[in-house]
């Protein structure tokens, strides 16, 4: 299994507009190619975890993640905001690269512990921000991505 | 969608949340990567699950209480039409209801709530 498979093009945005964790994570959800009623329970439930502790994991990266019934397939999506927003995070740093996965509460395969480990991997690269930094293109993200081998 | 039907689809999915927390791969992510207290976060979860079944209407919540009292999926999907709760097809006419999750509706045969996708 590799990270790879999961991102579709469409579903990575590197300059998002939202100035607040509530705006990102809205612009996140929109991502994803699902209807509006189940955008707004997404956007719920991701913020109901947010609540019980922030996903910010430091070093500017995020991970916000649920599963919900609204979806029936594990969807992915990044989002990078270059001026960063405050996200909570453990080391009080603003967030810049956002990792959202949901999936539904039961899946065949049980991809998203896998997927959300391996993005936990992926954001311990020493010089994953950098690189980050430096994509001016959803390919080039693709590519990292390959790269790293996650 | 129908408020009560909302109310029941946040509820199931908190519940969701609920179990994969009690569970050792789960938590233990939560702990090492999000550095998340675990007991605190299962407290907050089960008051707001205990809320929230508080305020259905008192005739979904009796219904919600009988089938939570025999398993922990209340609310399913029902995927190409058929209920995945218990797998069995659900009348097309139900299934292809131009208002879909504008009703409370049941599973005629296993009894859980239905929430229909795509
Ligand atoms: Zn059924």
């Amino acid at each position: 299994m590799e990270l790879r498979e999961f991102f579709t093009e469409g579903a990575i945005q590197l300059d998002l507009k939202g100035e607040s964790k509530d705006e990102i994570l809205k612009e996140l959800i929109a991502l994803l190619a699902v209807d509006e009623k189940s955008q707004g329970i997404l956007y719920k439930m991701l913020k109901r975890r947010e609540n019980l502790g922030s996903t910010g994991i430091g070093r500017g990266i995020a991970i916000p993640h649920c599963r919900s019934l609204v979806v029936n397939r594990l969807r992915v999506a990044f989002g990078r905001k270059t001026s960063g927003v405050d996200f909570k995070a453990i080391d009080e740093q603003p967030a810049r690269y956002f990792f959202l996965i949901v999936a539904p509460p039961l899946e065949v395969s049980n991809r998203y512990l896998p997927v959300l480990g391996k993005i936990a991997q992926f954001s311990k690269e020493p010089d994953v921000s950098a690189r980050l930094d430096e994509l001016t293109n959803p390919l080039e993200f693709l590519a990292l991505l390959q790269e790293k081998g996650v | 969608m129908h408020p009560e039907l909302e109310a029941l689809l946040e509820i199931q999915d908190l519940k969701t949340q609920r179990r994969e927390l009690g569970e050792t791969p789960s938590r233990d992510m939560q702990e090492a990567v999000f550095g998340l207290s675990t007991e605190e976060a299962l407290s907050i979860l089960d008051a707001k699950i205990a809320e929230m079944e508080e305020a259905l209407a008192p005739d979904v919540r009796g219904r919600y209480r009988r089938i939570a009292n025999k398993q922990p999926r209340v609310v399913v999907p029902v995927i190409r039409g058929t209920c995945y709760g218990c797998f069995v097809q659900i009348p097309t006419a139900l299934a292809s209801d131009a208002d879909r999750n504008e009703e409370v509706r049941s599973c005629q045969s296993c009894g859980r709530f239905l929430y229909l996708i795509d």
